[in-house]
């Protein structure tokens, strides 16, 4: 087991200290999945509501194994030649035709059309060679010398035949190409799939992965991160505020609030100076943690309510 | 972490064995709550469950979810799962908390704090327990070694077969069975040589077996709701897909749906994904050279063919009327747990009226909607005025990518049916389909018009139970005609 290449994910403990360290909190959970990661080379597939920091764990596991990040966001009609690698057909071409004149010389002197062949082929492929790869985010994370964190972006978006093209990559960490054969990775990097689970994805796929859902996190832990996140908020104004995101959560909205949002309200209320959590402050900076006019409507009906959860101790 | 894993696998390795057992044992169950725990799986886990080490309870916990549990809801049958299946053998109240202590406990026998007679005979010499030591099953009893103990009884359980456990009523039988395998025999005839004797010591004996019993039928009880409820609920799935929906009771429902959305997620899962195809890796040549003008000819960007299939589109025109209300609402439910796949299914209800009833789908809960639904367009069925009122709004949005599926039983009062527009309709939609809930031994008699209507379609069936109805909905769902 080649856990050698990123010995800052050893230990549980570790990781959890070297994240927080780095600016996200995680659970023992999540540290874990992280280690069986390192250590087993298998990809981590990330499932949970959007805003509670999927992406943002891979984030900063690139930052904490100080090894560069290589992105692939998904979207439908994401194919193989903007994930993997395309051909420079414009090179290509214009090769071809700066070399036609180096063709005389070449076959200057070649008997017959056999010959000529001959000839020709000793030149190998010379316009399916490396130099004419395009590397996308795929081959380039495999190319990566000392590996590196490759973070594959909602996958749920990418079309189904897409996830079959990852299949390869995910479990053997190659690609291959028919033109040049198959390039396997130099060193394995660590893999994370970030889905919102808009769809099923196909069981191939979640074979291959360590499965991590993140949920909303608890009071203490939301505290914990909006704590570090904005260390200038007063304690007692944190609390209160997590905890009225909380209440908040427990209404039946189009969109909850996620970690994100308690985090950028956090910091408009720190914008605004503000000393106390109260319904006036509430009301004008609701739009900031709710993303739909309903929603808002529905908070502000239920202020009260919301209020008095949010003062509890 | 390295040299202390190794530790534990080599020096704990009675221990270790019976954890991954136990381990296997649990993925099994796991199969039981209907999680699909693939071979693949169960290496994945047992190589987490070795990295980890068995002697951390909650990390391994952490760890197996991310390989068992593949989504948020399997997730939390996992927990409860992880929870159910180790809790009783590993924390028993009085026994050393953490498994790692065990090698300890085996060694040096615990000072036991906890209330059981005579489980430290203060007698001295003279204790009349002394003939019963050596035996490795007292020792481990009086002793409480927990991990001796479990693996006693795990031993027994196999060679008593208890997995194959079926019926409620074997349990005693098996109970048996493996404390006869355990060697309860020879403790039985102890404490009957004893009672005579030594009342004390026999008082002793006998609570060290009523313990042993106790969990021997733990163990015989998990193994039944392991192995046989899970029989059963898949005999009652199976029975309750094949009943007839109309004589669904309102006890059932729960499971039904649940069956529903179970066959909708499979359907969708197998043609969700063929919605959109792309052809490609055909050269458009015309392309290529129109965009090959102003680089002199020079084809600088090729251009590719591709083609993209149009999604089906999915009209449902619902009879509401008493004798086919609860058939239509089957439908409308499984057309709705398959919104992924079908994205633009349009609904109608019709009784007397006809009307579109697709906001109330969205809108409001199901079971809710189909209530309103009855309520606005129920009374006498009329086909004729309902074909006529479908053509009036929605006939002009018909084409060759729709799919008209009309549930009904074609009994039609006497009136006119207006084969003519139900003509027009096949004409123009890919696909038209008629869904009859009545069996079709009865098509045909009395007012049914079932047999001329059927003339007009692409697809005429039966269909009043769950199996039917996933049947023709896979049928629709890959016909590319």
């Amino acid at each position: 087991m080649s856990t050698n290449h990123y010995p800052a994910l050893h230990q549980v403990e570790a990781i959890q200290n070297a994240f927080e360290a780095a600016g996200y909190i995680c659970t023992t959970r999540i540290a874990t999945v992280i280690r069986l990661a390192a250590a087993l080379e298998k990809p981590v597939l990330i499932e949970g509501p959007p805003g509670v920091g999927k992406t943002e764990l891979a984030k900063t596991c690139a930052t904490v194994v100080n090894r560069p990040l290589v992105r692939l966001q998904c979207y439908e009609g994401l194919d193989e030649s903007k994930a993997l690698y395309e051909w420079k057909y414009g090179k290509q071409l214009l090769y071809t035709q700066l070399l036609k004149e180096q063709l005389g010389d070449v076959l200057d002197g070649a008997k017959g059309l056999d010959e000529s062949m001959a000839r020709l082929h000793e030149f190998g492929d010379v316009f399916y060679s490396e130099a004419f790869l395009e590397s996308r985010p795929l081959l380039k994370a495999m190319e990566a010398d000392q590996g590196g964190v490759l973070l594959i972006d909602e996958i749920d978006k990418a079309d189904f035949e897409f996830e079959s093209l990852l299949l390869e990559v995910l479990s053997d960490y190659q690609v291959s190409i028919p033109e040049l054969g198959t390039i396997r990775a130099r060193s394995k990097p660590l893999v994370f799939l970030t889905s919102n689970d808009t769809r099923d994805l196909s069981d191939a796929l979640k074979r291959r992965c360590l499965h991590l859902h993140i949920p909303f996190p608890s009071v203490e832990l939301e505290a914990k991160i909006v704590a570090s996140r904005v260390p200038e908020l007063a304690q007692s104004m944190t609390k209160k505020l997590v905890q009225f995101v909380h209440a908040v959560r427990s209404l039946d909205l189009k969109k909850a609030p996620a970690i994100s949002e308690t985090v950028d309200w956090a910091k408009s209320l720190l914008l605004l100076h503000a000393k106390d959590l109260d319904s006036a402050l509430v009301q004008d900076t609701l739009n900031v943690l709710l993303k739909y006019e309903d929603d808002i409507q529905i908070a502000q009906g239920q202020l009260s309510k919301l209020m008095v959860a949010a003062a509890e101790s | 972490m390295k040299q202390r894993e190794q530790e534990k696998t080599t020096d704990g390795a009675n221990h270790g064995a019976v954890s991954s057992d136990q381990l296997l044992a649990f993925m099994q169950y796991l199969r039981g709550q209907k999680i699909a725990v693939s071979p693949a799986d169960t290496l994945d886990a047992v190589a987490v469950a070795e990295l980890l080490g068995y002697d951390n309870r909650s990390l391994l916990r952490n760890g197996l979810a991310s390989t068992l549990a593949k989504s948020a809801h399997e997730l939390a049958v996992f927990e409860t799962a992880f929870d159910q299946y180790f809790q009783p053998t590993m924390r028993r109240p009085g026994a050393p908390t953490a498994a790692n202590d065990d090698s300890a406990s085996a060694t040096e026998p615990s000072e036991a704090e906890g209330p059981m007679p005579a489980s430290t005979p203060e007698q001295g010499n003279e204790d009349p327990l002394d003939g019963l030591r050596g035996n490795s099953l007292f020792d481990a009893l009086e002793n409480r070694d927990d991990s001796a103990l479990s693996v006693a009884i795990e031993t027994a359980a196999a060679e008593a077969k208890v997995d194959d456990i079926s019926l409620f009523t074997q349990r005693g039988q098996y109970v048996r069975k493996i404390l006869d395998a355990l060697g309860d025999e020879a403790l039985r005839d102890a404490a009957i040589e004893l009672e005579q004797s030594e009342p004390a010591a026999f008082e002793a004996v006998q609570a060290l077996r009523e313990q042993l019993r106790e969990r021997v039928r733990d163990r015989v009880e998990r193994a039944y709701l392991i192995h046989a409820k899970a029989e059963t609920e898949d005999l009652l799935d199976e029975s309750l897909s094949k009943i007839k929906l109309g004589n669904v009771d309102h006890s059932q429902m729960a499971r039904l749906k649940r069956l529903m959305d179970r066959m909708a997620r499979k359907l969708a899962a197998r043609h969700g994904r063929r919605r959109r195809r792309f052809r490609r890796g055909k050269l458009n040549v015309g392309e290529t050279v129109r965009r090959a003008i102003p680089t002199d000819g020079v084809p600088f960007s090729p251009r590719w063919r591709k083609s993209e299939r149009k999604r089906p589109q999915v009209m449902a025109i619902c009879d509401v009327s008493g004798s086919v209300a609860a058939y239509a609402r089957f439908l409308l439910m499984f057309l709705y747990a398959l919104q992924d796949v079908l994205p633009r299914t349009r609904t109608f209800a019709f009784s007397a009226a006809l009307g579109e009833v697709s906001d109330l789908f969205a809108d409001l809960p199901v079971a809710e909607a189909i209530e309103r639904v009855n309520l606005k367009y129920g009374g006498a069925t009329d086909y004729g005025r309902a074909l006529h009122e479908f053509s009036e709004s929605a006939l002009a949005e018909v084409n060759n990518a729709t799919t008209i599926i009309i549930l009904g039983d074609a009994r039609n009062n006497q009136a006119d049916p207006r084969l003519d527009l139900l003509a027009e309709m096949k004409a123009r939609a890919k696909q038209l389909i008629w869904l009859n809930p009545e069996s079709i031994r009865l098509w045909g008699t009395g007012d049914s018009e079932m047999l001329r209507v059927k003339r007009h379609c692409h697809l005429a069936r039966e269909c009043n139970n769950l199996k039917q109805l996933e049947r023709i909905i896979d049928k629709l769902l890959s016909d590319r005609r």
